[in-house]
């Protein structure tokens, strides 16, 4: 009983890992109908560049978060400028998944260039001593990685729903065309989503960071994991990735831990497939109707 | 009726490629040209899906690594021999295609891209975590087949793969020549139109991604025997996005691109193994794209601000590769670039370029005779007229979109054999009932019978099979294909013949590609659009895409037809002749409705008017009975009537 809690508890960290990126794909996914598709090598970089600064600039890790978070910022409009705008004008969906795989390969590539290939260790910032919650044992950066996520996204929703920035994302979310008619710059705001995005994948990238190892190839499986929780929870519900990040995550370290560590990634499949067959706009989502 | 130009070209080309061994004995080149080939069997169906249907798969090289280890695990753990391991490898990976599909092209969007990147991933852990059955990490090894008695060696497995290329080369050929391989342009074309042709959208894209997985599969276990050793870690996702680097730079919906896409992708690696070959090619590819961004930019072809991008680009990439010192470390960066470069610079392929530079249109192989279908005859197919009740019956239906009732209780009947004109003001309902009546919006309330059947609840293309033809108030024509084309997707429902019949051109296919050929033909005659046949339905004006969507519709053998604003656009002689259509449409048997808001178009024509006006209907009846209405009046002139 008392490992199945451990194993919840840990789920749950890495759950809330997965729900942030997924949250990434729902912010652009929301203005522009696309996603980026090398949005786990945001949080890779994200965690690279706070590597260097913590533990080369010896910079503590708390004033390393805004910096990481501004290095995000530029990294997801980057991507926007060069894979998606074009891509958008030419209507092509083909043209969007290329290129934003194709800058994740060049991104993973430039990091293993100048970070090395090997995994490297993130110092913890918290002490690595368990708490007792229950009697099972939780490690206090993950309490950190469920309350970091839980107020990262907060903070972008509240962005969204109470200034006026935010009510422009939203405006073009609900009709492109419309808000462009309205005098909204929605090509600023797809790039704007785009680099809120990579902003919380690179947030998400320094939270996980200190509990796994840090290197070129962390971020690959997490971004598509995170596909999982988004299509599991639906592309458009907010509460939906939280709850399908929960349940991919502890239905992960639960299959590794009975079963066998190889095939903790395999219910990330299964469920997607599932989800899919039975509703397909995702647990929470709402099938929208397309109009003619 | 292959062009005698490209089949003689074909047969030299393959020729050609039968005599490799003959004129080299390297074991190293034949191996070489050997993978290529079995790469284009890949790209062939990797081109059905992301060419011809439009959608993209990240999970190709998972499906190529099932089909290499169906053949594996066959071989070493039953023994079976290489005539039952080619066929199984392809069933087996066509039905992991089938899994993966099924779900994921249920809706649309990123889907299938999301399901088969993380089935690609996933794929490749499990061959490696199930031991008992792949050899996990350590890999399989499996030799040359024995084929009745006699054990192929590296040469004669070589005549081997080429016999597949050929043979699935033809097949592939065939199917995209078919209505196949016309439903999965239709549906890319436009998916609305597709649906309410009959032609399921749905089962069309899981179709063609099962035929693209078997084509996989089959180059899969090629490739075992190939390289006689087979590991896990081939099937990569970088694989993945090599397939579809090919497909891209070689050009789209081509096979010449394919088998192009497939030399580069082999040949690729060797290069970027070697440095000084890969200063030169990216110097001579930047002074071309500069000499070649001149010459476009004097002779006023584009602009220097488009060409600055490429041209920057390449001298970039050129000066980073004398930068470089070692270009192993960044051979997946150039990669990247290169992927970039070709989706917004090269998007029609190195194939597509040359048509482009030669004035060619991508449908010059698919001209066909005009002759045929003279006799207008057998144009319409007269509407099985069983009494003269009502056709349709819609009763008390309520459409809603969040608040807003478009619909709001409606009531209608359509008498059979009429023409009943649905009128009212802009925003009042009318394409939204059309959009009810066809499947594509589920009604919120209330019941549509269709010659006694209902309607609610069933998809479009079944409504469309049942007897429901429409056209479009924004024209959706499949915009690629030819107008014929067009008019045979409607005749999809024509064909009997499924894909065996269309692969081995059996009598059966033959008799009914030639009669769509035919009727397809004097359904244009019938509408006069006859002399346009082979024109891309693009490339017509207006209201000759009104025209065409009504003999695409009339293929649909309907009882009954939906015009959606026909006059809307044409100009006056033209709407004179729509009327005479129209007309004869009704002696037929057919039922119209017609929305129009050329009124005198709506009162020559029409036998009874329905008005609506803010989703209700305010008056019905006889053309001039309506005219005459203090409502309607009203609801057209605004103010009150008093």
């Amino acid at each position: 009983m008392e490992i199945l809690l451990q194993l919840v508890y840990s789920g749950i960290a890495l759950g809330m890992i997965y729900a942030v990126i997924a949250f990434g794909y729902q912010l652009t996914f929301a203005t522009s109908d696309t996603l980026n598709f090398g949005q786990g090598e945001a949080l890779m970089l994200g965690a690279l560049v706070a590597l260097t600064l913590v533990d080369r600039l010896g910079l503590n890790y708390w004033l390393a978060i805004p910096l990481v978070g501004v290095f995000g910022l530029f990294q997801g409009a980057l991507v926007e400028r060069i894979g998606v705008r074009p891509a958008i004008k030419i209507k092509s969906e083909f043209g969007w998944i290329m290129s934003t795989i194709a800058l994740g390969i060049i991104f993973k590539n430039v990091a293993e260039n100048i970070w090395g290939r090997d995994d490297l260790k993130f110092p913890s910032p918290l002490p690595e001593s368990p708490l007792k919650i229950m009697g099972a044992n939780v490690l206090p950066m993950e309490l950190l990685v469920i309350g970091g996520a839980l107020l990262m996204m907060l903070a972008v929703e509240f962005f969204n729903r109470k200034t006026i920035y935010g009510k422009a994302v939203v405006a073009t979310f609900n009709d492109r065309d419309a808000a462009k008619l309205m005098g909204i710059n929605t090509g600023l705001v797809i790039t704007f989503s785009y680099a809120l995005s990579s902003l919380t994948a690179s947030f998400a990238g320094m939270l996980i960071a200190p509990l796994t190892l840090t290197g070129a190839t962390m971020g690959a499986v997490l971004g598509l994991k995170a596909f999982a929780v988004a299509i599991i929870g639906g592309l458009t519900s907010g509460m939906g990735i939280i709850v399908g990040g929960i349940i991919l995550g502890i239905a992960e370290t639960t299959t590794g831990f009975y079963l066998s560590t190889g095939y903790k990634d395999v219910p990330g499949l299964v469920l997607l497939l599932l989800v899919l067959a039975v509703k397909p706009a995702g647990l929470f989502g709402k099938s929208a109707i397309k109009k003619v | 009726m292959m062009n005698r130009k490209y089949f003689i070209a074909s047969v030299l080309g393959f020729i050609a490629l039968l005599l490799v061994p003959v004129f080299t004995q390297n074991p190293y080149y034949i191996h070489l040209v050997e993978t290529i080939m079995i790469y284009a069997i890949l790209l062939f169906g990797l081109d059905i899906v992301v060419g011809y249907t439009g959608q993209v798969s990240l999970g190709h090289a998972g499906l190529f690594g099932i089909g290499a280890y169906t053949a594996g695990v066959l071989f070493l753990k039953v023994g079976a021999p290489f005539w039952l391991i080619v066929p199984a490898s392809i069933v087996v990976t066509g039905i992991f295609g089938a899994i993966l599909a099924l779900p994921a092209l249920r809706v649309s969007g990123p889907y299938l891209a999301m399901v088969t990147l993380a089935f690609g991933t996933i794929i490749q852990i499990l061959i490696n975590e199930m031991t008992f059955l792949t050899e996990g990490p350590m890999g399989l090894k499996i030799p040359k087949p024995t084929v009745a008695g006699y054990k192929f060696n590296e040469e004669s497995f070589y005549w081997v793969v080429c016999v597949m290329l050929a043979l699935s080369l033809l097949v592939v050929h065939r199917v995209l020549r078919s209505q196949l391989g016309r439903a999965f342009e239709a549906l890319r074309g436009s998916p609305v139109a597709s649906d309410c042709m009959g032609v399921s959208v749905y089962r069309y894209k899981v179709y063609a991604f099962v035929i693209s997985a078997g084509l996989a599969g089959l180059a899969g276990c090629l490739y075992a025997y190939s390289e006689q050793y087979i590991s896990p870690n081939t099937y990569n996702n970088e694989l993945t996005v090599m397939f579809l680097l090919a497909i891209i730079m070689g050009g789209r919906k081509t096979r010449l691109g394919a088998m192009l896409g497939a030399t580069i992708i082999v040949l690729l690696p060797k290069l970027l193994d070697d440095l000084e070959a890969f200063r030169m090619v990216a110097s001579s590819l930047a002074v071309l794209m500069l000499v070649g961004a001149v010459i476009a930019v004097s002779r006023r072809r584009t602009t220097w601000q488009t060409m600055f991008v490429p041209v920057v680009g390449t001298a970039a990439l050129a000066a980073f590769s004398f930068w470089l010192d070692n270009i192993t470390d960044w051979r997946l960066s150039i990669f990247g670039l290169m992927i970039l470069f070709v989706v917004y610079y090269l998007q029609d392929g190195i194939v597509g370029f040359a048509r482009s530079l030669l004035g060619k249109t991508a449908n010059s192989d698919n001209v066909i005779d005009l002759s045929a279908g003279q006799n207008q005859q057998g144009a319409l197919v007269r509407a099985t007229e069983n009494g003269d009740g009502d056709l349709l019956v819609a009763n008390q239906v309520l459409m809603q979109f969040g608040g807003l009732k478009a619909i709001n209780q409606v009531d209608l009947k359509i008498k059979r054999g009429t023409i009943h004109g649905l009128i009212g003001p802009n925003g009042s309902g009318k394409s939204t009932m059309m959009n009810v009546l066809t499947g594509i919006y589920v009604p919120t309330a209330g019941d549509i019978a269709f010659a006694g059947r209902s309607v609610v609840g069933r998809t479009s293309s079944d409504i469309a099979l049942s007897g429901i033809a429409r056209t479009f108030q924004n024209v959706q024509l499949f915009g690629e294909m030819t107008a014929l084309q067009n008019v045979q997707v409607g005749l999809h429902h024509t064909f009997r013949s499924n894909f065996l019949d269309v692969a081995l051109h059996t009598p059966r296919y033959n008799k009914e590609e030639k009669a769509a050929t035919e009727r397809g033909m004097s359904l244009l005659h019938f509408v006069g659009l006859a002399e346009l046949a082979n024109e891309e339905a693009r490339n017509l004006p207006y209201g000759k895409q009104r025209l065409l969507e009504i003999a695409r519709a009339l293929a649909l053998d309907p009882q009954l037809l939906l015009l959606d604003e026909p006059a809307a656009g044409l100009t006056a002689p033209d709407i004179k002749e729509l009327v005479q259509i129209i007309r004869k449409i009704r002696d037929h048997g057919i039922t119209v409705i017609l929305i129009e808001h050329h009124m005198d178009v709506v009162m020559s024509i029409c036998d009874t008017v329905s008005v609506l006006d803010f989703g209700q209907k305010i008056a019905e009846g006889q053309p001039a009975e309506v005219q005459a209405n203090e409502k309607v009046i009203e609801a057209y002139l605004g103010g009150t009537a008093t």
